[in-house]
């Protein structure tokens, strides 16, 4: 079999294969690219009403000569790092920490990179004890109102309203190979099958890849890895990302701040307009 | 514009409801049930106050002045698009919940409360769990939209499982589509109250159904982001009693009221008399 290829239409993978890839514990987790795109990155933490979620990490750093907020999950490495993060599932104080740094990113005037590996919010008592649901709506709803331009990408995991919690920007894209879904493989099993052992099942219906994302067009570039996945090349991996969130980035600079919001706003309001539907839904910009 | 009626003149119901399907005995306290009454009661026990579920026929029935309803956007229609097959095809599913006169997991329209003229919007959990569709996201986008420009405040009840597994990413991005929308009632100053029903979980629960300015919940429903089925098998944690119930999410500040359903209507008519 050969290597997985260069071209995003040119896969030989199966789809379980690319999850398994998506979830590879040697892929470049946020950090990862934060540094090698921001050298002089600054951590900043808390929520500023309780806490602060290691699962989310946030900060400033200069990228391409402008001061730029980043955002990103943060799964760990070692055994302990990956208590401590959680497993890059974020709890509650995560997106009140996430809207926190981006209404800081607004007041000056920084653009914001937002990098999405999750395998979903944390699904625990403690998350739900605290509001979980309503700080992922409150989240969403607040993203639709930061006044500078946000570009997201997609690095390994998009699982379910963990994800787009962290997910709502003008410009989405995802990595070669990541996936993004409405609930993890297993949990869609659990609730389809009642059976999460039916997980391969479930990902070949769920269509999580990032050629099918680009074909729905809920993303709009899939950016290739290189040969035999970013795990193998953490400094390539984060050239070829850093090149096309730059690159989706310079139009929105540019842009009136209430054009920028009113695009944002379409981008999600006709997000399905390519699905055949009648009456049609609203045109597609 | 009709004059607003006080609030005493308000009835349980705005029309006779429809029948559901029930039980012979109440599953809250064993008691026979008497199905006309219970029907007269907006189906909740008389003996013990337990609330049964209601499909969006009953609701419209129970919130909308006598023919008033007008629905809108009902033509929009949802369709097998990712090819989902397995374990049972997903046209099929919509087919039959169709032949059965269910029109999607929301229905969306304008009516009267107390006179006054409304948006509202019902979830229905018989429709795949009433689970957040393209079309779901749709009717409701559509019906904020036209809230927010014209005023009338929009008024939701929510019953749902969460995003449409069978709708895939697409179902997942309504989140963002109908938070938007959510975001432009609160611009344009537009009340949006939320009434979450037995069972408002997952997606739904963390989009619009909790973003209400104004959250009502009935007393029982069980309210939150994980189910209690996926928090044991992801944590192995032992639930007490009432986690996640109506109460639950009082005390924790995440609903203003708990109200139960005869009471509903009234305190619908009375707020929309004093948000201007």
């Amino acid at each position: 079999m050969k290597l997985h290829g260069r071209r995003p239409e040119e896969t030989t993978l199966t789809v379980w294969q690319v999850v398994e890839l998506a979830r590879h514990p040697d892929r470049p987790y946020s950090l990862d690219y934060i540094k090698r795109m921001a050298p002089d990155f600054v951590e900043m933490h808390g929520d500023r009403i309780s806490g602060d979620d290691p699962a989310l990490t946030g900060g400033i750093g200069t990228w391409h000569g402008r001061t730029t907020m980043f955002l990103g999950h943060q799964k760990g490495r070692s055994l302990k790092e990956r208590v401590a993060r959680n497993w890059g599932m974020m709890h509650p104080e995560g997106y009140r920490k996430a809207i926190r740094l981006a209404q800081h990113a607004a007041k000056f005037n920084f653009p914001i990179v937002s990098l999405i590996d999750t395998p979903g919010a944390y699904p625990g008592a403690g998350a739900e004890e605290r509001g979980i649901a309503s700080a992922i709506a409150k989240a969403i709803m607040e993203w639709f109102r930061i006044p500078v331009p946000i570009v997201a990408a997609v690095i390994g995991e998009g699982g379910s309203g963990g994800a787009l919690g962290m997910g709502v920007a003008d410009r989405v894209i995802m990595l070669e190979n990541s996936i993004y879904s409405v609930a993890s493989p297993e949990a869609a099993a659990s609730i389809v099958w009642r059976d999460n052992t039916r997980k391969v099942e479930a990902a070949e219906q769920l269509q999580l890849t990032s050629r099918d994302l680009l074909a729905m067009g809920v993303v709009e570039e899939v950016v290739t890895e290189p040969v035999g996945s970013a795990s193998l090349d953490y400094g390539a991996t984060a050239a070829a990302l850093d090149e096309a969130l730059y690159r989706h980035l310079q139009p929105l600079l540019a842009q009136p701040t209430g054009e920028l919001l009113q695009h944002r706003y379409e981008r999600f309001r006709y997000i399905d307009s390519l699905v055949r539907a009648e009456p049609q839904f609203g045109p597609k910009i | 514009m009709v004059a607003a009626k006080k609030p005493a003149d308000i009835q349980i119901s705005g029309s006779k409801l429809p029948p559901i399907p029930l039980p012979t005995n109440c599953p809250g306290c064993g008691v026979g049930l008497d199905l006309e009454e219970l029907r007269r009661h907006a189906y909740v026990c008389t003996s013990c106050g337990h609330h049964f579920r209601m499909g969006a026929d009953a609701w419209i029935a129970l919130i909308a002045d006598r023919g008033t309803w007008k629905e809108r956007y009902g033509d929009v229609r949802s369709h097998d698009l990712l090819n989902w097959k397995v374990p049972k095809p997903y046209q099929e599913t919509l087919e039959q919940l169709r032949d059965e006169g269910l029109n999607e997991a929301v229905r969306t329209g304008t009516c009267r409360l107390g006179g006054r003229d409304i948006w509202l919007a019902a979830f229905d959990f018989r429709f795949v769990g009433g689970t957040l569709s393209i079309v779901a996201g749709e009717r409701l986008a559509r019906g904020m939209e036209q809230a927010a420009s014209s005023g009338l405040p929009y008024v939701l009840v929510a019953a749902s499982g969460g995003a449409r597994m069978q709708e895939g990413v697409l179902a997942l991005m309504q989140m963002a589509k109908v938070n938007a929308a959510v975001g432009r009632l609160d611009v344009a100053g537009v009340p949006y109250f939320s009434v979450l029903t037995d069972p408002t979980f997952g997606g739904t629960a963390a989009s619009l159904a909790l973003l209400g300015d104004i959250n009502i919940a009935e007393p029982g429903a069980a309210i939150g982001f994980t189910g209690p089925r996926v928090i044991k098998q992801a944590t192995y944690a032992d639930l007490p009693p009432g986690f996640q119930s109506a109460d639950f999410q009082l005390a924790r500040g995440q609903i203003d009221m708990v109200v139960s359903r005869p009471e509903l209507r009234r305190l619908l008519a009375h707020l929309l008399e004093i948000y201007p």
